[in-house]
């Protein structure tokens, strides 16, 4: 019997699972100089600003991450409503802190615990800058041990682009922690040697880095140390040299805060992850099959022009793969880059993965 | 679309359709892969060269350097043309599939295409003087009326070459026989209906495109096919399969409304006695093709309404 059609068999195809990586460099001077802040996005309610790699007015400007900072209602510094902005700033701690740690037992948001070690308790962040990397550039997660940000810690009325330090996640493929509603995170560290503290979170499948305001205290040290009593964060803010973080988180908005930190980075690369679901379809075409051709120019009064007497070996040419429901329906096509020739003397298994 | 690039190895670039985007998105279990077939709708056969003076591995030059484009989403648009198994490698010739505008409905003389009158008042105003609807032109008000093969569409399946023997005289191979069609139309605009009652058929499938696809088999649809395989035929010289009739009428669409006739098509006269008729028309294509051997012909319709 004639046939174009050949059934798939269960031995024909194959479900497989895959991780891509792609590598996300953003350099400092798209988040602050290159399009002298049009790819800065600000809102009327100032819980946070976009970030764009292009003016955001343009349609072919992608939003690529949002800033925001926030503090803890135990933190030295909420101590007042005249701070500015003082309930957004607790509002935006306590939306990320239940998202990312979570509640306890008595449904009170946790904080975040600077070792990840909740249970344990400890000490913790309670004055942090969030970054939010938008699902464009993260996709399905950030790849562990791939996350490095560098910040300038340089003084404000000095050199702010000096001292720099690159905060990153270091051995936490190996290390990672897995005690998130959102998913698992990785310490961040100033440098793979340096097991004195950590200064932040970096939430893989949540692509939300957490910094602790701690790396911002000083050019003495750039490292963190326990925030205990009074704040010797220094030099922060833009344009003030006396603007400590303490007086910034206290006396100015979030947009102010985000614009500073915005100002700091240098440098911010990770690795992306895909997870890419495939079916794979052998279409095996066997010595005796797809030989012939129903191709309008394959016949001439009938004659197929690729032969000249009945002994000739009939040929075809594959171009076009296609894949059909039960009900003769094409539900994907798949295209060689050239054509394949076919005939009685070759088999032929073509390999057709459709991604999900 | 671009051409693929063949400058290295060979890639497959590979896409879902818009029908199996549709079917995925509707997340009932439609989306069901089950079968595969091969197409070569960038080859052209003319180009193989049986003759070439540098020898065999030269024949098929031109056709091996054949650009190939990149695969189009749209379900009707590609594997036109598929790639056949039959066992037997000793075939010289392969049956074809034939518009018999012989013996069946040929084409209007007036504007040169089989057209179909959507109302009676079209079928009305084109008769001739001796109260008969003009050759060419199907009777959709009432497709009970066009009772003769004259009225029909006819596609007769076997060999044009009387190489083999002459139709009647020796029987196409049983493995060549096409016992099963796929009619494929424009549902907006038509449909197809039963030869002998003019009853309207019910379509398999509608894809996204409003392409409406009739599947027709001999054992559960035989009145669309001949008693037996064709003893003679007007379009074929040698072995013959079954001839396949059809009607097509337009839609409820078309004859209540001047929509689609203003949205897709144009105007145009036709003189069937003294005066001229200013029609509306829009102008389509019926594909018929052999399940079985995937041969296909494509038929030009145009659709008529009087304005």
């Amino acid at each position: 019997m004639a046939t174009t059609f050949k059934t798939l068999t269960a031995n024909d195809v194959t479900n497989t699972r895959t991780l891509l990586h792609e590598a996300i460099p953003l350099t400092g001077t798209i988040a602050s100089g290159t399009y002298s802040d049009e790819n800065i996005k600000t809102f009327s309610h100032g819980m946070f600003e976009s970030v764009f790699d292009y003016p955001y007015l343009s349609s072919s400007a992608n939003h690529i991450f949002d800033i925001t900072h926030g503090y803890s209602n135990t933190s030295n510094l909420s101590g007042t409503t005249a701070h500015i902005q003082n309930s957004k700033k607790i509002n935006v701690y306590n939306q990320m802190a239940a998202v990312l740690v979570g509640h306890d037992a008595t449904g009170s948001i946790q904080l975040f615990d600077k070792d990840g070690d909740i249970a344990g308790g400890g000490a913790k962040m309670e004055e942090v800058f969030f970054l939010n990397f938008s699902r464009l550039l993260t996709k399905d997660e950030i790849k562990k041990d791939s996350f490095r940000l560098t910040l300038a810690t340089g003084s404000q009325a000095g050199n702010l682009k000096a001292m720099p330090i690159t905060l990153g996640d270091y051995g936490a493929a190996s290390s990672y922690l897995v005690n998130s509603p959102a998913g698992e995170y990785g310490l961040l560290y100033t440098a793979s040697a340096d097991t004195l503290s950590p200064v932040g979170q970096i939430y893989y499948q949540a692509g939300v880095a957490v910094v602790s305001a701690s790396v911002f205290m000083g050019t003495t040290s750039m490292k963190h140390v326990a925030e205990t009593g009074s704040l010797p964060y220094s030099d922060l803010g833009p344009g003030e040299a006396s603007a400590s973080y303490q007086n910034l988180a206290t006396g100015s908005n979030i947009q102010l805060l985000a614009d500073s930190i915005r100002d700091r980075i240098v440098d911010i690369n990770f690795n992306n992850t895909v997870e890419l679901n495939s079916t794979i379809y052998f279409c095996r075409a066997n010595n005796n099959e797809f030989n012939y051709s129903a191709n309008p120019t394959y016949l001439s009064s009938s004659q197929i022009r690729v032969k000249n007497t009945t002994s000739d070996n009939p040929v075809s040419y594959i171009t076009t793969v296609g894949l059909y429901s039960s009900d003769n329906e094409l539900l994907a096509v798949a295209k060689l880059s050239e054509p394949l020739k076919k005939d009685p003397n070759t088999e032929l298994t073509i390999r057709v993965r459709l991604d999900y | 679309m671009a051409f693929l690039d063949n400058s290295g190895d060979i890639i497959l670039d590979a896409v879902l359709t818009d029908t199996g985007r549709l079917r995925l998105a509707k997340g009932d279990g439609s989306f069901n892969i089950t079968k595969f077939a091969l197409g070569d709708d960038e080859i052209n056969y003319e180009l193989y060269d049986k003759n070439h003076p540098s020898g065999s591995a030269y024949y098929d030059v031109e056709i091996l350097q054949s650009p190939v484009l990149e695969a189009f989403t749209n379900n009707t648009s590609v594997l036109k043309s598929k790639l056949l198994s039959v066992s037997r490698t000793n075939l010289l010739y392969l049956p074809e599939i034939r518009n018999n505008a012989t013996d069946g409905i040929a084409q209007n003389s007036s504007n040169n295409i089989v057209s179909v009158a959507v109302d009676q008042s079209t079928v009305d105003a084109l008769k001739d003087s001796s109260g008969n609807l003009l050759a060419g032109i199907i009777d959709s008000a009432e497709l009970d009326r066009n009772t003769t093969d004259k009225k029909r569409l006819l596609f007769d399946q076997g060999i044009v070459s009387n190489a083999l023997g002459a139709t009647g005289k020796v029987a196409l191979d049983a493995d060549l026989v096409e016992t099963q069609y796929i009619v494929e139309i424009d549902n907006r605009l038509g449909f197809l209906a039963d030869p002998t009652t003019g009853a309207q058929a019910t379509p398999s499938f509608i894809d996204d495109d409003n392409i409406a696809s009739y599947y027709l088999s001999l054992t559960t649809n035989s009145t669309y096919f001949s008693i037996a395989p064709l003893q003679s035929s007007a379009v074929l010289s040698g072995p013959a399969g079954y001839r396949l009739s059809l009607l097509v009428g337009g839609s409820t669409n078309l004859n209540s409304s001047t929509y689609l006739f203003t949205q897709l098509g144009s105007t145009s006269q036709i003189t069937p006695i003294a005066s001229a008729v200013d029609l509306y028309h829009i102008d389509t294509t019926i594909r018929v093709t052999g399940a079985t051997t995937g041969f296909r012909v494509d038929i030009p319709i145009r659709f008529l309404k009087q304005q």
